[in-house]
């Protein structure tokens, strides 16, 4: 599967590529996660990329998307062509506007309600998008968010991704 | 020994940091380094470990300063290793010859990015091919390695250790951007299963007094390690057996330069490893090394689906370069092509090795980006 995280610098889209990465590889899937962001800290576009197979992969990018995740216009409109026609579109509803079908949520707001904290939208989002793919299991990512996120912070990550995750199974 | 990351099961790392893991295991314990897009997480993951493991890394001045510490670490007895891009790995030419020429044993990783000069600091190439091999002046041969996951970054650095070791030479790990930031699941493997080759260290007087000589008749003179009783002369002038300089003497020069050579030379079955894909009843060939052949082997499947019979030589090894093995795939097929990140560098070795048996294209493509299978594809189908 092939799934990408388009997003602007900021929001944390890498981290949630990797944290996605991360447990896949402790389901013992092979996966690849590369990313492409602008020079800038904050503002610019920002792209994770996250493939997850059984067999061996080959590609170093997604080509042919079958999830997009989009939190941020600039992002979608940077990769919304690599979508699928058949593919799944997640967005930050408040933020993105976009021109095709769609799922999603207020990411933003949600992360906003859940933890006061809106810099854990992407734990939010990708909360969302495992619920709804069901790419990889809930406690794998839950085990990868421990190892990946700053000490002191795994609790309210975990959170968020459990309130991103609750919305997606509605 | 604690190791100060996981071993014995997978992990989700970044290439750097594959080569920096893999390069602990393998036993290094001195690294000199200057910061560089896109090597510096590996000098990042070794100025964390190295304290951890009783080792040294050090930031040095240059990237000159650089190679020079880790000559002299692996002449006081260390394994050592630097790291660097495009142009730290030309500053640090000079000093690869000297490696060459004095027969250290040492790991020289070049990230490759968009060159010449600075470049595309973020962005992958292969354009360092052709410098790995020749950059530096004189007459010489070294071990390149090319791996194309971050498994094989990380197997690709032990075995460069190994091969530095067992052979007494500088070894060039010649990686690019692509793989050194992509995370893949990497297995790290318990110490006990790493197959670890030490230096032939002089077993008497008489072979510590030779340390440029052959008295084992493989090429390889022991090495002797300062510090532990042996008086040795190392230069980078041309030398005798006993390490002293002789800069006129044309036999000297001859028989110390073609021994350099030829101890690669003779054992190039030994160093040099490729894969093959689909090759056996091909009739269409692609060659190619390093991040591209992830592109070739999906272009080939794509090929055989179409009807063509398409397969893929992976070469994990540029250097020493197995000549012959290219001429008697040119026998075999029609047609040869080379995807490269460059504008032609692997494609002349290829040329070079078909000897008109068979045509050889390039495939070249800058920018930053690996070619795309369809890319491949496209071309070959036309």
């Amino acid at each position: 599967m092939q799934i990408r995280l388009a997003g602007i610098g900021g929001q944390g889209v890498v981290l949630a590529g990797v944290i996605l990465g991360e447990a896949a590889a402790i389901e013992g899937l092979n996966v690849l996660q590369t990313q492409d962001y602008s020079s800038a800290s904050r503002g610019g576009h920002s792209i994770a990329d996250v493939i997850i197979s059984k067999e061996p992969i080959y590609d170093v990018m997604v080509t042919r998307a079958d999830v997009l995740v989009a939190l941020h216009q600039l992002g979608y409109d940077t990769v919304k062509n690599e979508l699928r026609k058949d593919g799944l579109l997640i967005i930050d509803t408040d933020l993105v506007k976009p021109d095709r079908e769609y799922v999603g949520a207020p990411f933003t707001r949600i992360a906003e309600e859940s933890t006061g904290l809106a810099l854990t939208v992407n734990m939010v989002a990708l909360g969302y998008l495992v619920a709804k793919t069901g790419v990889v299991k809930k406690e794998n990512v839950e085990e990868a968010i421990r190892r990946r996120v700053p000490k002191g912070t795994e609790e309210i990550n975990i959170k968020a991704f459990r309130a991103g995750y609750e919305e997606g199974l509605k | 020994m604690r190791y100060p990351f996981p071993v014995g099961r997978s992990d989700f790392i970044q290439g750097d940091e594959a080569i920096a893991r893999a390069a602990i295991l393998a036993g290094c314990r001195f690294y000199a380094g200057y910061p560089i897009t896109p090597a510096s997480e590996i000098f990042e993951a070794m100025a964390l470990y190295m304290p951890l493991v009783d080792g040294v890394s050090i930031q040095m001045e240059d990237e000159i300063a650089s190679i020079a510490a880790i000559i002299g670490a692996s002449w006081a007895g260390a394994k050592a290793m630097t790291a660097t891009s495009g142009p730290g790995f030309s500053l640090m030419m000079e000093n690869l010859g000297y490696a060459i020429m004095t027969e250290t044993p040492l790991v020289l990783v070049d990230v490759q990015r968009g060159g010449p000069s600075t470049g595309q600091p973020t962005l992958a190439a292969q354009g360092d091919i052709m410098q790995a091999i020749w950059g530096t002046h004189g007459d010489h041969s070294l071990i390149v390695l090319s791996p194309a996951t971050v498994q094989e970054a990380f197997d690709f650095t032990i075995r460069a250790f190994n091969l530095a070791e067992k052979y007494r030479t500088p070894v060039v790990l010649l990686t690019d951007a692509e793989i050194a930031h992509m995370r893949e699941r990497v297995y790290i493997p318990n110490p006990e299963e790493v197959e670890i080759v030490n230096r032939k260290l002089p077993q008497n007087e008489e072979e510590a007094r030779l340390p440029f000589g052959d008295p084992h008749g493989d090429g390889v003179p022991p090495m002797p390690i300062f510090g532990k009783g042996y008086r040795t002369y190392v230069t980078g002038l041309t030398h005798d057996e006993r390490g002293r300089p002789k800069t006129v003497d044309a036999e000297v020069h001859e028989r110390l330069i073609r021994r350099i050579i030829e101890k690669l030379e003779r054992n190039k079955e030994n160093i040099i490893s490729y894969e093959t894909y689909a090759l056996d009843d091909a009739e269409i060939a692609i060659v190619s090394t390093g991040i591209v052949s992830r592109s070739a082997v999906r272009a080939v499947k794509i090929l055989r689906e179409k009807g063509v019979k398409a397969g893929l030589l992976k070469l994990n090894t540029l250097w020493p370069f197995d000549f012959n093995m290219i001429e008697e795939l040119a026998e075999q097929v029609k047609k040869i092509y080379v995807p490269e990140m460059n504008l032609g560098q692997l494609y002349h070795l290829v040329k070079e090795g078909a000897n008109g048996k068979a045509e050889v294209e390039l495939m070249p493509k800058i920018g930053g980006e690996v070619h795309t299978p369809m890319e491949i594809v496209e071309r070959v189908v036309g």
